[in-house]
């Protein structure tokens, strides 16, 4: 055995070598110094990224676990996959069921039914608008708005007459020009006013259907929604929160849009442009003068002039044009003449960085209230389209109660890709159905005389059969075309009606739901309460996957891992470069102390002896570097977690982040893997020269000359 | 009493390219305990191949040798550097120290290698052969703090603290002046008087020979002569001994 002296001597001798040896000690040493740094500050910067990340989406619209059809096909993607929004997921015929057997299971807090799927919602051009106006002021013979509704068509008339003018020059499809041209003219003669009295819808149908196309303001917005138990989605999901307008009451039928989605898809384009600019100058310090793209940005801007004077009122416009006569005198038209509106709204929305605040001020009291700031407002009925399963294009009315947004995600648009329904309107557009309405159709189709259709078919024929494709229902006939071929003009208006009914409990609970979101007591426990959700289904003989939000959140949820595995990768490749660099060294410095070694040996010394020497060595480095390593990392990540990384408008990350600002912090864990994956770098690395040292004969130390 | 070493019709080659070198060509030799055997000759005459042979660091391609009468060509590595832990001690010509160790921590080194020692004993042990030395003051001090005479002094400390009962010493005074390298002799027939250890070492240097009591000379692989002097003692070790007193104040 050998003594404690033994040992020590072997130790000190190592220890004095690493410090004889400056120039292999500095470059092995710097290499295990950064390898651990870099190990202890990456994972810690995920571990604190997954947490967040897992705030995010636990709290904002997976749940802890989420629960659906084991026949789905595809892969629940919440925050969206592959298929784009589309993936088939099977579905949970009655959601009932599910939450009697969840209920039972120890640690789950709530399950709350869902149904995502993705909806188109119009909002019909200024055109359209005014066109729709004047048709109540001709049914209400108010001739004073007619009046005021021609100048405003008169006016909008002349700002695109202009515009094609300027087209005709470079424009291929002359033809098309010279009707639309024509037509122009038809709509500014009084022999259309005068028309309009004979046969008003006629006029009006004019009005929509070639004035409305020739304007391009016109919107159409696609989103996913979320259909839900809106009552229990608020319970349950802390960092949910109403912004504008109110939540949706109980029983009510309704629609929330996600904030940010509403503010950069609904707002108004010029409004929505001019936010961006604020936003950049004020809160990324970016200079208007300086910044080319923020230029550009309020050039494009100042060219969407039309899309504010289009929705003047006539008297909204004269004051408009005084008000900014008078606040920008330098402004003349090209001939030197008093400035048109349009002269003046486009030299208003050319802001720079002098009056950026004061036009931003301005804006927002004197233009936004004249105008549409939203085209769909907090409270408007609005109809929402989507294409059912079986290729069927299918609307329904719903009401917009208000905006919502979830704490700390305000800025993300992933957080915001959802908007909320309540289940039961998502039952009728997704072309599910309650047993009663099933029941309710079954009747009326008797009373119509399709009693031949069996009831096995029934839904088939409802929501399009097989045999029936995509391209069979079109777009533009904005009905409930599934119910085409049958006169079911009834249903027609109830569905159209439904948003005012309401309904109680028991409808929500008892009917088709998508996939369910499972939040849980205690989240920590989330693998086993998984296991024991998974076991009581697989009782109860209901077939369902149970996955954790991870999976559940598609893309985003995988997007931490292919994260952690970059991490690795890049991690192994630098220990890998390490390993060889330090080989490389260590065996330059066997060679170098060929003589000393060999020495030992004829002195007695055995080949372990000599190992141990090498292994003191590197152990010794390793600590010593690692330690280093490991409180600098410790400290970066500490120092990190002060000043917080800023995710700025990078989405991902404000989603990753949890926030806009994320705060990393360090635990023992991952000073613990930094230092241990040194260690054993460092002794895999010291492996080859060791042995090659262990064979060196201890002849040479007889052969050494000085 | 067996001799401590016996070498009998020894032949060492050494592959060189595709010629083979035969260092060693048929090489019988007795040594006994307690002599004071030089090995002479000129250079590339096998003295170092002898040495190697006999200190366990080589073995030999044909032939017998035998260490305090074991064979060594039956040993393995293992056992071979447990034989020369335990029995034999090394004074190498560049005086091989271990540069990080001190003084102290160079001659303890093969007693912590042996082991069996107590702290006590072993510190007793050092600080005795160190005194043996003369180099006591230097007793911290690191080998690049230390003049060459010094430091073959400590390496001759460092042979003989396990009491080995052969110390070889291939062309000890080759890297030393004349004066310095008298000194080292002397102190290492001073050695082998009051030890009663043997001792084998090589040189060309014909004034160093003098004071071996044995003189065994090699030419060509080949033993040339063999001559006891029974020269016990010079004079020179007397104003060797002071010479180096002078030369490493
Ligand atoms: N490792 C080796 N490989 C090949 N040849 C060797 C080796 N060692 C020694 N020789 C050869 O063996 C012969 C004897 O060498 P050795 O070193 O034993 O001589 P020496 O008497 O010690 O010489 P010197 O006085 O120069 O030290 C020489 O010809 C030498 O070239
Ligand atoms: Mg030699």
């Amino acid at each position: 055995m050998n003594s404690l002296s033994y040992w020590a001597v072997l130790f000190v001798a190592s220890v004095r070598n690493i410090f004889t040896h400056k120039l292999k000690s500095a470059v092995v040493g710097l290499l295990m110094c950064f390898g651990t740094g870099l190990v202890v500050t990456g994972t810690a910067l995920l571990d604190s990224m997954e947490d967040s990340m897992s705030k995010s989406i636990t709290s904002s619209l997976a749940g802890h676990l989420q629960v659906y059809s084991a026949e789905a096909k595809d892969e629940l993607a919440l925050f969206g996959g592959m298929m784009m929004g589309r993936e088939d997921i099977g579905r949970i015929a009655n959601f009932e069921d599910l939450e009697r057997v969840a209920e039972q299971v120890e640690n789950v807090r709530a399950i709350v039914p869902m149904g995502i799927d993705i909806a188109s919602i119009t909002g019909g051009n200024e055109t359209d608008r005014v066109a729709d106006t004047l048709r109540t002021a001709v049914a209400a013979r108010d001739q004073a708005q007619i009046d005021l509704l021609r100048l405003q068509l008169s006016l909008m008339a002349d700002a695109l007459r202009s515009e094609f003018e300027a087209k005709q020059a470079i424009t291929a499809d002359k033809e098309a020009l010279a009707a639309d041209l024509q037509n122009l003219d038809r709509l500014q003669s009084d022999a259309f006013w005068l028309s309009l009295s004979d046969d008003p819808e006629l006029a009006i149908q004019f009005i929509e259907t070639k004035i409305a196309p020739m304007s391009s303001d016109g919107l159409i917005v696609y989103l996913r929604y979320v259909g839900t138990d809106l009552d229990e989605f608020t319970k349950n999901f802390e960092r949910f929160e109403i912004v504008k307008g109110e939540a949706v009451p109980a029983g009510h039928r309704g629609f929330l849009f996600a904030e940010k989605f509403y503010e950069d898809h609904v707002k108004h384009k010029v409004a929505r442009d001019l936010d961006r600019i604020h936003r950049q100058v004020h809160e990324e310090e970016k200079t208007i003068a300086e910044d080319a793209l923020l230029r550009t940005k309020v050039g494009q801007m100042s060219r969407q002039y039309r899309r504010i004077s289009f929705q003047l009122r006539p008297d909204d416009a004269q004051n408009l044009t005084s008000e900014l006569r008078t606040m920008m005198p330098e402004v003349r038209a090209k001939d030197g003449a008093e400035p048109s509106l349009e002269v003046l709204l486009q030299a208003f929305l050319e802001v720079n960085d002098q009056n950026l605040d004061e036009r931003y001020a301005y804006f927002y009291e004197s233009i936004a209230p004249k105008i549409e700031l939203y085209k769909i407002k907090v409270g408007d009925v609005m109809t929402i389209r989507a294409y059912t399963r079986s290729g069927y294009l299918k609307a329904v009315n719903t009401k917009v109660y208000g905006t919502f947004n979830f704490r700390g995600l305000e800025r993300s648009d992933l957080a915001a890709a959802a908007n909320l329904m309540d289940i039961v309107t998502f039952r009728d557009l997704y072309g599910l159905m309650s047993e009663t309405r099933r029941e309710e159709l079954e009747q009326i189709r008797e009373e119509v005389g399709a009693a031949e259709i069996d009831r096995q078919n029934a839904e088939d024929t409802l929501f399009g059969g097989s045999g029936q494709s995509l391209v069979a229902a079109p777009e533009d006939t904005a009905g409930f075309d599934e119910f085409r071929g049958q006169d079911l003009a009834g249903i027609r208006e109830d569905l159209a009606e439904a948003y005012n009914q309401r309904f109680d409990a028991e409808t929500v609970a008892r009917g088709v739901a998508l996939n369910a979101a499972v939040v849980l007591e205690d989240p920590d426990r989330l693998d086993e309460t998984k296991a024991a959700l998974q076991a009581a289904f697989d009782r109860s003989g209901q077939p369902m996957k149970v996955v954790d939000w991870q999976t559940a959140s598609g893309i985003v949820g995988q997007f931490i891992i292919v994260i952690r595995l970059v991490l690795y990768v890049a991690i192994f490749i630098i220990f890998l470069v390490a390993l060889v660099i330090i080989n490389n060294t260590m065996v330059m410095a066997t060679m170098e102390r060929t003589t000393e070694i060999g020495t030992l040996r004829a002195m007695g010394a055995q080949r372990s002896t000599v190992m141990t020497m090498f292994l003191f060595e590197t152990v010794v480095l390793g600590l010593l570097a690692g330690v280093a390593g490991a409180l600098g990392g410790a400290l970066f990540v500490t120092w990190l977690g002060h000043v917080g990384i800023p995710a700025g408008n990078q989405d991902t990350l404000i989603f990753l982040f949890g926030g806009p600002r994320m705060y990393p912090a360090f635990g023992l864990a991952n000073l613990a893997v930094g230092l241990v994956s040194i260690l054993v770098v460092s002794l895999v690395s010291t492996l080859y020269p060791a042995r090659l040292a262990t064979r060196i004969p201890p002849v040479v130390a007889m052969q050494a000359k000085d | 009493m067996a001799p401590i070493v016996r070498i009998e019709n020894v032949v060492k080659e050494y592959p060189l390219g595709n010629l083979v070198v035969r260092a060693l060509q048929g090489v019988d030799l007795s040594i006994d305990r307690g002599e004071f055997t030089t090995i002479a000759g000129p250079s590339g005459s096998g003295k170092t191949t002898l040495l190697n042979l006999i200190g366990c660091v080589d073995v030999p391609t044909s032939g017998v040798v035998e260490i305090d009468g074991d064979s060594t060509s039956k040993l393995h590595d293992k056992e071979l550097t447990r034989l020369r832990l335990h029995k034999i001690g090394f004074i190498f010509q560049s005086f091989n120290l271990v540069s990080v160790l001190d003084l102290f921590q160079n001659v303890e080194f093969p007693l912590l290698l042996q082991g069996g020692l107590t702290k006590k004993e072993r510190e007793l042990r050092v600080r005795d052969m160190v005194d043996k030395v003369g180099l006591t003051p230097q007793l911290r001090q690191r080998p690049n703090e230390l003049s060459g005479g010094q430091r073959q002094r400590v390496a001759i400390a460092r042979a003989l603290v396990t009491k080995p009962k052969l110390v070889l010493a291939d062309e000890p005074t080759a890297n030393l002046d004349s004066v310095t390298g008298l000194a080292i002799i002397e102190l290492m027939r001073e050695m082998n008087a009051k030890e009663s250890t043997t001792f084998i070492f090589s040189t060309h240097d014909p004034k160093v020979m003098e004071h071996a009591s044995r003189i065994v000379h090699i030419v060509d692989g080949r033993i040339h002569s063999d001559e006891r002097t029974d020269f016990l003692s010079s004079p020179l070790a007397e104003t060797g001994g002071r010479a180096e007193a002078q030369a490493a104040p």
